[in-house]
Order: structure tokens, then C-alpha cells, then sequence
């Protein structure tokens, strides 16, 4: 049983200079032949759950035209839908108008996740972005008119050059936007990426680390739950099919390169858009085994602020946590704590919780 | 037939074309069709072809045909690095000549001056060879000038080559024939065969490289080793063509391998002389000297449960390996391991890669050390070996250290630059031999310790790569040298310890921790590195606490990659030791004799 469905459109209108996903440029040509695979790869896997969310991220989906998103939304009209379902989109700025608002009003979106990323414009041409301040405060403004309230937006820091001040006019922008959930991503730069051919090298780790701490207490002062490693939201407005992920819950996932979690395997797509498109689809599969599922549960529970609740641990996997794992020495060290039944990461450890998760899954020897 | 039997080396500088034209010489006889040719055929070892360079000396023979007679032309493989040059003397003791081959645009380099020495020393005919002759770049004039002006050959005798081509290899060959000598030795004699290589393999026992300098062995005879006074039963006799070939015996002149079902790897000593129990030699072949360990370092497993298997390993290599030495050692930081003695770095560093690729085990190095001579206040004499066995400074009265003289080729235009380098490593000017207007030869006495870490990476970027180095060891000179220990979070790491001239100290205490604190990765804590001299430190630096490992984002997509990431990290993590509270990669043993920046 899957309740989430993850859907990827890899299309983009410009490629930005960070992007390691699965993405290409728009081509128009092309895009009716992809949904149309799209459709079957649904067909083929979905089994008529109901679904509690829907997430169409990318790439960027609404780089669409109004007409291909259409037809996007016909594909995804078949599957069940709970009723409180949370069924989000990505947005870019410059891709994005009150028509295509309007559609997603009109065909149940309630949830829009935007890229901002930076407003300076050094670093949003690091970054190979452009986008206009007056455009970001109107979609947003309509958007929330028409009744889609519930929007995040994306903030990246730890860039080329960037001052404690820089992010601080960013985060404040931000603020001013008034929307209930935002996600902060320090850059990390990965092959295969136009910053990684340029050999660029990432920021001093303790200026990263300042500029952590930084959001982290600004955003707390202005209401904000802390409720996984980089994401922040108002009290109610958790991104539901990010915390499917997290809570190490099964789920769909359909497009090029797009990743499946069902029936004790994870696999994920082919990545080449012509194997794609001739329906060759999956290029991994990883069956876990009842340790393997073990060890994705603590390293995605660990995330998020509320850890692992030892006791549903217990009746998921009939064995005490204690028996797989050992930590104590982690509490001895204030690595982690133990609050009430929940096994959590402190707050003011989140930046090293690699290091924690490791020593957690692979003893300390 | 005696009088066609040719044996002969190939000495020449690393990258001067000896391995390709030990290939192209195998093709012009036939020994390998150009079909089958994999590049540096004589190179067998997978990390001679990675590093181009040849370790073990390895053999061919191989016929050739000149003017109607067939030749059986023995190809001794030689060995290039200074370090190795134990090996070169074994095999031009098995030689009547040596082809002199020299880089058509780089001229004659120190090392290959070094094995030209042995040659001359060993009588052999030499026949210089100018290779690369097609690169753009030959200057085969000014290449043929230094041979006659450094070596004293006519312009006659210089043969050019471009192993790459071909061209000159069929002169070559014929020059082989007419010039060097057949082998003295009478195949009717009492067997006198030199063993100069020997290799275990795991079905059919030793296996032993001979040149057979008097007499005939054949396939049944009863032979003694000289030496250690064991006799066997010869079982196989072959020849390598460069693939093997069986033969039932060899004659005086000629080289081969033996084996004689020899289990035992102590029985069989290189530089022994093999003769037959029934009729035996009257005294032994001269032999070798085997060359003494110049630097030491201990081997420590990083798993202390691989510490037999590592036991083993160095025992295995050992056995054709006379220069390498170990015995065990522990150390308060790093557990059990061995003390080995190397010839020089690379030697090390080929023992370490070989341990860990053939063998499976990790290790780590401690920070090479030469082999100090210490005179207590009660007259004893003690030689360490390792900076924690230094004594205690009130109960020395001298310290003395061994010294080198080196042999710097390289163009005029960076005496500078290199006297300035020798300077800093304690140099001692002797003299600047001008070889032409435009190459000298520079002789600086440096103590060894000098020189055994980082000083030829130094010298090659000081002089664009221009320059080449050997060295000869001239003997012990007193010199007022201090033992240095290094803290951890306030403990003394023995491991970590180095011996330091007493006017450096200051200087190489900060570098020290300087460079320390680059390697070791950051821990939950900081971690405060000092250099101390008895009680007083005198450098000191921090490793910041780790504030940032985290993979911040991580959704659908990212799952699997992210444990990918953390199996990745423990695996690194693995590769290092930990010490007290800190994790010290193998980078922080070596670092300390890093000059740095």
C-alpha cells in the first residue's frame, strides 16, 4: 500500500549552474510524447490506493505550456484522492502566470513549492538564475488570493562570495512574503554540474555552519517549526509527502529518473530520456532486506525533529531498537536524546548528523 | 654453442625508452609477434606497467640469426631507480655487456651515470645507444657529445634509435652480436652457476634465476647451494622466450631457471653459487654484497589482527628481496607492528603497495627515519633506528648521522635554485663539476635524513624537472640533533615523534603542526596539536571541532544516495587509527617530514 505519488517533469527553461537532477531543456516537440509515457508507466504501476499527496516536482513543471499541463492533469485525474489530499507543484518565477495559477486552483492543487533561492543578483547569476522581486511578491499575492495558501519557498546559502549579510537582506525578503513553510538548502556542489566543471569549491564549513545557525534562530523568532534538518513551517504546514519520505513510508514514483519505494524494494528510473520514451524503465532496484529497511528508518527518522519513536519502532520491526543498534555513547556525548519515547537529533546537532547517523548504523569501532 | 651465446642489460634513466625498446627488440627476433605484444612485455609485475618503472629484474632469451649463424641473445632486465641499484649490480654480474641508452632530448642522467659506473666496474662492453631519436625535440648532436665527453666513446660507436619506430633496433642487434663478447666458462668444468633472482610460487616452490658461469646443469642432477649446504633434485630447467620454454639442461654461458621442488625460502640466498653434490665446486662464485637498509619505518596494520598475516607477507617478500628487513616493534599509539628497513623511499613505497595489493592489508606508516649512531656518556655505542628509541639527552655524549654526497645533474641555469635547496636541507657545498657549458654535475654533502622524504619532489619542481639525483654515502659526522615530540590533545603520540637538528627545530616544529593540522580531518572536539623539545613546546596550532556533516537535502530521489554516502564515509574512516580520543589518518605519519608551503 502507497499513499504518495511523486511525478517528474525533467523539463527546465534555462539549467541552473548547481542542478544535479534529472532535467533537460524545454523541448516542445517532445513533451506530449513524454506524458503519453508518462500515462502508461502510471497505468502500469499505480494499484488504485487512495492517495493522500501528490507531488509534481522537477526539473520545472510549469515550464509546461498551459495546454501540456492540461494534459498532465487528465493523466492524474485517474487515481483516487483522499479527501484532505496534499497535492503540490514546483514552480519557477520566471515561468510562472495567473493562468497557469488558475489552473491549479481549478484542478485541486492546493500546495506550490517556489524557487527563490537568492535576490542578489551576484549570486543568483552564480547560480545561472534570474528572477524579478516585484514578480515573486505577485504570484504569491495571487496565489494566496485565489486560495492556494499553503506555498514554500526554497532559500540556498553557503554560496560563492555570500556574507552573513547577503543572507540575512535574503531570509528578510523572504519573510516579507508571509508564506507558511520554507526550505533552506546550503549548496553542495556535485559532479555533473556546470559549478563542479568549473571547479568551484564550496565556503568555509564554519561560515556554512554560522549561516545554519543563523536561519535557524531567525526563522524560530518568526514562528517557524523546525521540523527537519532544512525544512521550516508554520504549525500545520509540514510538507505531508516530504514527511512520507522521511518517515521511511513506501511511495510512487513515475518519470525519467523519478524514485519508487513499494513492496520492500527501492528503485528508480532510467535517467535517459530515449530509453524513457521506448518505456525501458528501471534501472536499479535495491531489495532490502529487514536490516536494510532498519537502517533507512533511522537515517531518515533521525531528520526530522521529532527522531524515532521507539515504541512504533517496536511493532514495525518486532525487536528493540537496542538489540540492532547500539548508541549509548552517542546520549553520552549529547549526540542524541532521549525525549519521553522519541529518540531524537538536538537541534543544535542537525549540522553534524552524518557524523551521528553513522556512528549510529556502524558502532563507534 | 658457446661462441653464439650473448648476455647483456639495459641500462638506462626511467622514461628513456629501455622497457619499449626491450619491446622492440622482442618483436625484431621473433619473440613476440606484434600481435600478442602487451606494452613493457618484461614488466610482469602490475605495478611496474602503472608506474613504467621496472623493480624486479626479469630475463629472455632470444634467438637471432646474422649472416647465417644463430645467436641466442640473454636479455637481463635492469631496474632504473637509485634505490634499486642492488638489483642492477645483480644483473650485470650475469652479463659481458650493457647497452647504454640514452633520452635523445634529455642527455645523460645522474642514475644512469650511477649503473654506468657498476657496468665499467663489472668489465662489461658497453654500446651506447641515443633513443627517442624521432621526437621533435632530439638533439642528438649535443647527446652524442656528452657520451664522448662524460664516457669517452668514439662518435663511431654511438648508435641511434628510436624504439618507437624501429628504427636503428636491426643495427642494434648486429653491434649485440659483434661487439660483446660470448661468455668465458667451459661447459665441461665443475658447475659453478650464480644465483642472482629468485621467486616462490606456490605449486612448484623457489624458483631460481642462474647464470651458469661454469660447467652444464641438466634436468635430474643433485645441486648444493654453496651457501646454506642444501641439495635438491633439479625437476624442471626453462628458459623465457619471453614465454617459458623447457630445456633439459644449460651450458656454461647460458641463463635460466631452476626448479627443484624448494619449499624451504631460507635455503636459496641470491649471489649464492649452485654446484653439484657429486662433484663439487672448489669455493663459491664472488657473489654480492648485499646492500644494507638505508631508511626505516614501522608497518603497522590498521586491523592489529592482521598482524601474522603482515608477518607472512614481509617474510614473502623478503625472499627475493635481500635488502628488505623487519622485526617486530610496538608502539604505544599504533599497537603491534614491524620495523623495516628499506633502501630508499621508493623501495618503501613499493613494499607498502605491495602489501596492500597483494595481500589485503591496510596499513599504516610511520614517518621514515635513517639510522643514527649514538655514544652514551658511558662510552656505549648504540645505532637507532627510530626516533622513540632516542635516549634521554643527560646520558649522550654525541649524536652522529649518516651523510651523502650527491651527484646533481642538471643545465647551469638552476645552480641556483638547487644550492639554495641544498642549503636548506643542511648541505654542505664540495664542489660543481662543469660536464659542458650547459650541464654540471653539483656535489653537496647532506645528512640522509635529508633527503629520504620529500627532497627529489623538491628538487624536480626547483629545476622544471631539469634536474637528476643520485648520491653516494660518505660515513657518520657528528651532528647536535634533538628528538621532537608531538602532542595530541596534550598526549605524546609516539608514533609522531622525529628527530631534528637542533638550529631546524623551531622552523620544522611549526611546519609540523602546521601540516598536521591540514591532514587531520576535523572531530566532534578541537583538538590543540603541540611540538615539544623535552618540556618546552615550541609550536603549536588547533584542529577546529566539526561543525558541518550533513547532507541537507534529501528526499525521494536522494534515499539511497545517502546511504551510499555514510557506507562511504565509514569506509574512510576505516583507513584510519584511532589514538586516544582522535582519528589519525595515514597522511598525519608522513606529514611530519613535509616541509609544507
Amino acid at each position: 500500500m502507497s499513499s504518495s505519488l511523486y511525478v517528474h517533469i525533467p523539463y527546465c527553461k534555462s539549467i541552473c549552474t548547481y542542478c544535479d537532477f534529472c532535467k533537460m531543456l524545454y523541448q516542445e516537440s517532445q513533451v506530449y510524447a513524454y506524458l503519453d509515457a508518462l500515462e502508461k508507466e502510471l497505468k502500469k504501476v499505480y494499484r488504485n490506493e487512495p492517495l493522500k499527496t501528490i507531488y509534481i516536482g522537477g526539473g520545472t513543471p510549469s515550464c509546461l505550456s498551459i495546454d501540456e499541463l492540461t494534459r498532465l492533469f487528465e493523466i492524474l485525474e485517474t487515481v483516487q484522492k483522499k479527501d484532505n489530499i496534499e497535492y503540490t507543484i514546483e514552480c519557477n518565477f520566471d515561468t510562472i502566470d495567473k493562468d497557469k495559477l488558475d489552473l491549479f486552483k481549478r484542478v485541486g492543487i492546493n500546495r506550490i513549492s517556489f524557487g527563490i533561492e537568492t535576490i542578489h543578483k551576484n549570486l543568483e547569476l552564480f547560480l545561472g538564475r534570474n528572477n524579478n522581486k516585484n514578480h515573486i511578491k505577485k504570484m504569491i499575492q495571487y496565489a494566496k488570493s485565489i486560495g492556494i495558501v499553503n506555498i514554500n519557498v526554497d532559500l540556498m546559502y553557503a554560496l560563492k562570495d555570500e556574507t552573513l549579510n547577503d543572507l540575512e537582506t535574503d531570509i528578510d525578503f523572504i519573510l516579507s512574503l508571509d508564506v507558511p513553510h520554507i526550505s533552506t538548502y546550503s549548496l553542495m556542489i556535485e559532479k555533473n554540474t556546470c559549478l563542479y566543471i568549473q571547479k568551484e569549491i564550496p565556503i568555509d564549513s564554519d561560515m556554512d555552519a554560522l549561516m545554519y545557525e543563523a536561519i535557524c534562530k531567525k526563522l524560530k523568532k518568526c514562528g517557524y517549526l523546525h521540523y527537519e534538518i532544512s525544512n521550516f513551517a508554520k504549525p500545520g504546514y509540514e510538507s505531508k509527502h516530504n514527511i512520507n519520505y522521511w518517515q521511511n513510508l513506501s511511495y510512487y514514483g513515475i518519470g525519467l529518473g523519478a524514485a519508487s519505494y513499494y513492496d520492500g524494494k527501492r528503485m528508480t528510473n532510467t535517467r535517459s530520456i530515449t530509453k524513457y520514451l521506448k518505456k525501458d524503465g528501471i534501472l536499479t532496484c535495491e531489495h532490502l532486506s529487514k536490516m536494510d529497511t532498519m537502517i533507512y528508518e533511522v537515517i531518515l527518522r533521525l531528520r526530522l525533529a521529532t527522531g524515532i519513536n521507539l515504541e512504533e519502532f517496536y511493532e514495525k520491526y518486532n525487536v528493540s531498537i537496542d538489540e540492532v543498534f547500539s548508541y549509548q555513547s552517542l546520549i553520552e556525548k549529547n549526540l542524541l536524546k532521549l525525549n519521553g519515547k522519541y529518540l531524537i537529533i538536538p537541534e543544535e546537532k542537525f549540522y553534524i548528523s552524518n557524523y551521528i547517523i553513522e556512528e549510529f548504523i556502524y558502532g563507534e569501532e | 654453442m658457446k661462441k653464439n651465446i650473448r648476455n647483456f642489460s639495459i641500462i638506462a634513466h626511467i622514461d628513456h625508452g629501455k622497457s619499449t625498446l626491450a619491446d622492440r627488440i622482442l618483436e625484431k627476433t621473433g619473440a613476440v609477434s606484434k600481435r600478442d605484444a602487451v606494452n613493457q612485455m618484461l614488466d610482469s609485475m602490475d605495478i611496474e606497467r602503472e608506474r613504467g618503472i621496472t623493480i624486479k629484474l626479469n630475463t629472455a632469451s632470444l634467438k637471432y640469426q646474422l649472416a647465417k649463424e644463430e645467436y641466442l641473445l640473454n636479455l637481463i632486465d635492469t631496474p632504473g631507480h637509485v634505490d634499486f641499484s642492488y638489483e642492477v649490480s645483480r644483473s650485470l654480474a650475469s652479463c659481458e655487456g650493457a647497452l647504454l641508452v640514452v633520452d635523445a632530448a634529455q642527455g645523460i642522467e645522474a642514475q644512469t651515470l650511477a649503473n654506468l659506473y657498476l657496468a665499467l666496474e663489472n668489465n662489461l662492453v658497453l654500446i651506447p645507444v641515443v633513443n627517442k631519436i624521432d621526437l621533435p625535440n632530439a638533439d642528438i648532436a649535443k647527446v652524442k657529445k656528452e657520451l664522448m665527453d662524460l664516457v669517452g666513446f668514439e662518435d663511431s660507436e654511438i648508435i641511434l634509435t628510436s624504439a618507437k619506430t624501429g628504427e636503428g633496433v636491426e643495427e642494434l642487434l648486429e653491434a649485440i652480436v659483434k661487439r660483446i663478447p660470448a661468455p668465458a666458462g667451459e661447459e665441461t668444468d665443475i658447475l659453478q652457476a650464480l644465483v642472482f633472482d629468485s621467486v616462490f610460487d606456490s605449486y612448484r616452490g623457489v624458483i631460481i634465476s642462474v647464470r651458469i658461469v661454469n660447467g652444464t646443469l641438466s634436468v635430474g642432477d643433485k645441486i648444493m647451494m654453496m651457501a646454506t649446504k642444501q641439495s635438491y633434485e633439479v625437476v624442471e630447467l626453462f628458459k623465457n622466450t619471453p614465454s617459458e620454454e623447457k630445456v633439459s639442461s644449460l651450458i656454461a654461458g647460458e641463463v635460466g631457471f631452476i626448479v627443484a621442488s624448494i619449499k624451504d625460502i631460507d635455503a636459496v640466498k641470491v649471489g649464492d653459487t649452485i654446484t653439484l653434490t657429486n662433484q663439487l665446486a672448489t669455493k663459491p662464485l664472488p657473489g654480492y654484497q648485499p646492500m644494507k637498509s638505508m631508511v626505516f619505518c614501522g608497518l603497522y596494520p590498521i586491523e592489529s589482527v592482521k598482524f601474522e598475516l603482515l608477518r607472512e607477507a614481509l617474510g614473502k617478500l623478503k625472499l627475493n628481496d635481500a635488502s628488505l628487513s623487519f622485526e617486530p616493534e610496538t608502539s604505544e599509539a599504533l599497537g603491534f607492528g614491524f620495523r623495516c628497513g628499506f633502501l630508499g623511499l621508493l623501495h618503501m613505497e613499493i613494499i607498502k603497495e605491495r602489501i596492500t595489493r597483494e595481500f589485503g592489508i591496510e596499513l599504516i606508516t610511520t614517518a621514515p627515519s635513517v639510522i643514527y649512531k649514538v655514544i652514551l656518556t658511558s662510552g656505549e655505542e648504540l645505532l637507532i633506528d627510530a626516533p622513540n628509541k632516542f635516549p634521554n639527552k643527560e646520558t649522550m655524549k654525541e649524536v652522529l648521522e649518516p651523510y651523502i654526497r650527491t651527484n646533481i645533474l642538471a643545465p647551469t641555469e638552476y645552480i641556483g635554485p638547487i644550492m639554495e635547496l641544498c642549503q636548506e636541507r643542511r648541505g654542505i657545498y664540495f664542489d660543481i663539476e662543469y660536464i659542458n657549458q650547459l650541464r654540471v654535475n653539483i656535489h653537496y654533502d647532506l645528512p640522509l635524513s635529508e633527503i629520504v622524504y620529500d627532497f627529489f619532489d623538491k628538487l624536480k619542481s626547483s629545476t622544471k624537472g631539469y634536474a637528476s639525483f643520485d648520491y653516494d654515502l660518505i660515513g657518520y659526522q657528528p651532528s647536535e640533533l634533538v628528538k621532537m615530540n608531538i602532542l595530541l590533545n596534550g598526549e605524546v603520540i609516539d608514533a609522531l615523534s622525529v628527530i631534528v637538528h637542533k638550529d631546524f627545530a623551531y622552523n620544522r616544529g611549526k611546519a609540523i603542526v602546521n601540516n598536521l593540522k591540514e591532514v587531520i580531518p576535523r572531530q566532534l572536539f578541537e583538538v590543540p596539536i603541540q611540538a615539544a623539545i623535552g618540556n618546552h613546546i615550541i609550536a603549536r596550532s588547533t584542529v577546529k571541532a566539526l561543525r558541518k556533516d550533513v547532507l541537507a537535502k534529501c528526499y525521494g530521489g536522494d534515499i539511497t544516495r545517502k546511504r551510499k554516502l555514510l557506507e562511504k564515509q565509514k569506509e574512510g574512516k576505516k583507513k584510519m587509527k584511532q589514538i586516544g580520543k582522535v582519528q589519525l589518518p595515514q597522511e598525519a605519519f608522513m606529514s611530519i617530514l613535509s616541509e609544507g608551503e
